[in-house]
């Protein structure tokens, strides 16, 4: 961190201990948030979510391939995050980081584990399955990469359509039907600033965090969650969490509409 | 392969009741060369952990003038598993898992005392059988004790799940694969912080507060057996000396 | 009484100032693998890389050769310089060399002087924890090895020891034999017992 992210962190500190976030912000307040689906016609599906000044789009490509040997049965989902190096002076070119990699594996641990997507009803033949790519392009970092990224995911599923399937060969052309998505999954991101927890952190917010804990929810379920950074939580803490996510994702969920 | 019946007449496939570990065995000092090493035997997992430093921070400009870097790497060697020969290297899960780790210990090490150096800890799962991450967390612990690494605490971890609607303890490779819902937890033992949570599955509200209980019920018999590791690799030596060695 | 305490392990429901031991909520805790001394309370290390301190006395090796001066291994996770104004001499790379540390800052830049060169010899390493216990209280240990021995022996805080001469491979077996048993009881009575069994051969 420099000399500036210093001085940021301690300004942030500062404010948390007054009771305050720099945006003014409720403990538990969203950013404005946007969502355009289908901005890509040549994607299946795509979407581009804006959260405060975060933005971020998704694009899925479905393709026909072999299943894995040991789920013969159930198609590919398969997600990607690129941490795009314009989107932040801090990120370099190169093959996703480790941060890349956790951030695409919690987006796709939400809608694995809730069965959004029923992996069974990918399955074309024997041999042949339908194959999910959804990848994220991360294009503005203004903090809260994880929810925005979940939610850009979950609504380019939501508005992908199948290609045509005929004799063997995609007519990518033509789309048909929308692809199965039974459960619409978001995601809460929790931010430890001092003592006191935040949810949806900004920029600045994450430079003074010592943890973050993001819960993926269905209106009745935690289906995911992570806990990343140096920090802890306490039990109390989480149970209290819990509880915020279901009301808060309840309000992103209509984002999806 | 058919989902196999997971809990039969009240017991777990294993014949474990629902709060019951898995067999742990755990060594501390087990390698020459590192500066502290520990090796984990849980259940039919065998895991390796070594740490080195501190020593000088590679490469160059991931050091802090502040503090220690703590790098982790976690492993699953090519033949740790009963599938195919697996790839040698890290892969995107390894990748995440190191992460994941690594804050554990960043919130416990003393890095400060250490600056512009690098604590580097190897975790290598010679063979998998489910809850490889807290395999490898409980064994670190005790390697980095093992090392003189000062430390605020001994974490350690156990992952606890959701078996068709009842919550188990330490789970296993079956378990893992076919239950519906897994949850590594990783503590620090004196004052009970979440130091590792990650979870996927579907649990409601209250099955994840049963989860924690269970979890917090565990903890300290693994956290007895990693001060027991520590202490008996020093009582060892006393056995040694009245043979008069 | 002593007992093995690990990192986390209350050793004073009171707050004391230990070294090896931090304060947190009013209790003290170990922060290191170590032995705990009730009587006299301190914790000490079983195990822990050196870290170098103002005074010590250590044993180098030349590193690097600069303009200005050596950059010297001193066994630690940190770097030795020693100005080419210490002394006439001109080290070669891979000199032993006893120094003492004038000066550690807070970037940890490690300053020595007083080199003196250690020619010929061998260097054994071991752990820094156990150099007070291959000294001894008043250099008894210490003494004693060299007695029997007659070999010369010049022990670094940082856990290098340079012997040279007399029955030096007994005086290695022997400083190995007090690192691998330096926290039990006895040693003193084991070791002079090793020492004559094994000079009467």
């Amino acid at each position: 961190m420099d000399i500036l992210d210093e001085i940021k962190k301690d300004y942030v500190l500062d404010l948390m201990k007054k009771e305050k976030r720099p945006d003014d912000r409720g403990f538990f307040d969203y950013r404005p948030c946007t969502v355009e689906k289908g901005i890509f016609e040549s994607a299946e599906g795509s979407a581009r979510v804006k959260l405060g000044k975060t933005q971020v789009v998704a694009g899925v490509k479905i393709d026909v391939g072999t299943p894995f040997k040991d789920r013969p049965d159930e198609g590919v989902l398969s997600t990607t995050a690129e941490l795009l190096p314009l989107a932040s002076p801090t990120f370099e070119p190169g093959p996703p980081n480790a941060a890349a990699i956790e951030l695409a594996r919690i987006v796709d641990r939400g809608i694995r584990s809730s069965n959004a997507i029923d992996l069974n009803s990918l399955l074309i033949e024997k041999d042949k399955v339908l194959m999910v790519f959804v990848d994220i392009y991360v294009l503005d970092h203004d903090g809260n990469l994880i929810d925005a990224s979940a939610l850009a995911a979950m609504a380019a599923l939501l508005n992908a359509k199948l290609p045509k399937y005929e004799d063997g060969r995609i007519i990518r052309t033509e789309r048909n039907d929308n692809l199965k998505v039974s459960q619409k999954v978001v995601t809460c991101t929790f931010s430890k600033i001092g003592s006191r927890i935040v949810l949806d952190p900004g920029l600045d917010e994450e430079k003074a965090m010592s943890a973050r804990l993001t819960l993926a929810t269905t209106p009745e379920y935690v289906c995911a969650m992570q806990k990343g950074g140096s920090g802890a939580f306490t039990k109390d803490e989480l149970m209290n969490l819990i509880d915020v996510s279901f009301e808060k994702g309840n309000e992103l969920r209509k984002f999806l509409d | 392969m058919e989902k196999p019946k997971l809990i039969i007449d009240g017991k777990r496939i294993d014949g474990r009741s629902m709060d019951e570990l898995r067999p742990l065995k755990i060594q501390a000092g087990v390698l020459n060369k590192a500066d502290g090493s520990a090796y984990v035997e849980w259940g039919g997992n065998k895991v390796l952990a070594a740490v080195y430093g501190p020593r000088e921070c590679i490469p160059r400009h991931d050091a802090s003038p502040y503090r220690a870097i703590i790098h982790c790497r976690y492993l699953m060697a090519p033949f740790s598993t009963l599938d195919e020969h697996g790839r040698s290297g890290p892969n995107r899960r390894s990748t995440e898992v190191s992460k994941v780790i690594k804050e554990v210990f960043e919130n416990v090490v003393m890095t400060e005392k250490f600056p512009k150096t690098a604590i580097d800890i190897f975790i290598e799962v010679l063979q998998a059988d489910g809850g490889t991450r807290c395999a490898g967390i409980t064994a670190a612990a005790v390697a980095l004790a093992d090392a003189g690494i000062p430390m605020k605490d001994l974490p350690c971890a156990v992952a606890v799940g959701k078996i068709e609607n009842e919550i188990a303890a330490d789970f296993g490779k079956l378990e893992d694969n076919y239950g519906d819902g897994d949850m590594p937890i990783a503590i620090a033992p004196r004052n009970n912080e979440l130091l590792l949570l990650q979870m996927d599955g579907m649990f409601t509200k209250d099955e994840l507060r049963k989860a924690l209980e269970l979890a917090f019920n565990v903890f300290p018999k693994i956290s007895a057996l990693q001060v027991e590791a520590l202490r008996a690799h020093y009582a060892v030596k006393k056995d040694e000396l009245s043979r008069g060695d | 009484m002593t007992r093995i305490v690990v990192p986390g392990e209350l050793v004073a429901s009171s707050p004391q100032r230990i070294e090896f031991a931090f304060i947190e909520n009013g209790k003290t805790y170990s922060s290191v693998l170590g032995l705990f001394d009730e009587a006299n309370p301190r914790v000490i290390p079983l195990e822990g890389a050196y870290m170098p301190a103002q005074y010590d006395i250590i044993v180098g090796i030349i590193n690097e050769v600069k303009f200005a001066g050596y950059n010297i291994d001193i066994n630690a996770p940190y770097k030795g310089f020693l100005s080419a104004k210490d002394s006439r001499y001109e080290y070669k790379l891979g000199d032993v060399i006893s120094a003492k540390i004038v000066e550690v800052d807070e970037v940890k830049s490690v300053n020595l002087e007083g080199a003196r060169a250690l020619r010929d010899g061998e260097i054994i390493e071991i752990s820094p924890a156990k150099i007070p216990r291959v000294i001894g209280k008043k250099n008894s240990m210490l003494d004693m090895i060299r007695e029997a021995t007659k070999s010369e022996i010049f022990v670094g805080k940082n856990g290098r020891i340079w012997i040279r001469g007399g029955n030096s491979a007994l005086a290695a077996r022997t400083i190995l034999k007090v690192e691998k048993e330096a926290h039990t009881t006895g040693l003193t009575e084991r070791i002079s017992a090793f020492l004559k069994d094994e000079v009467s051969r």
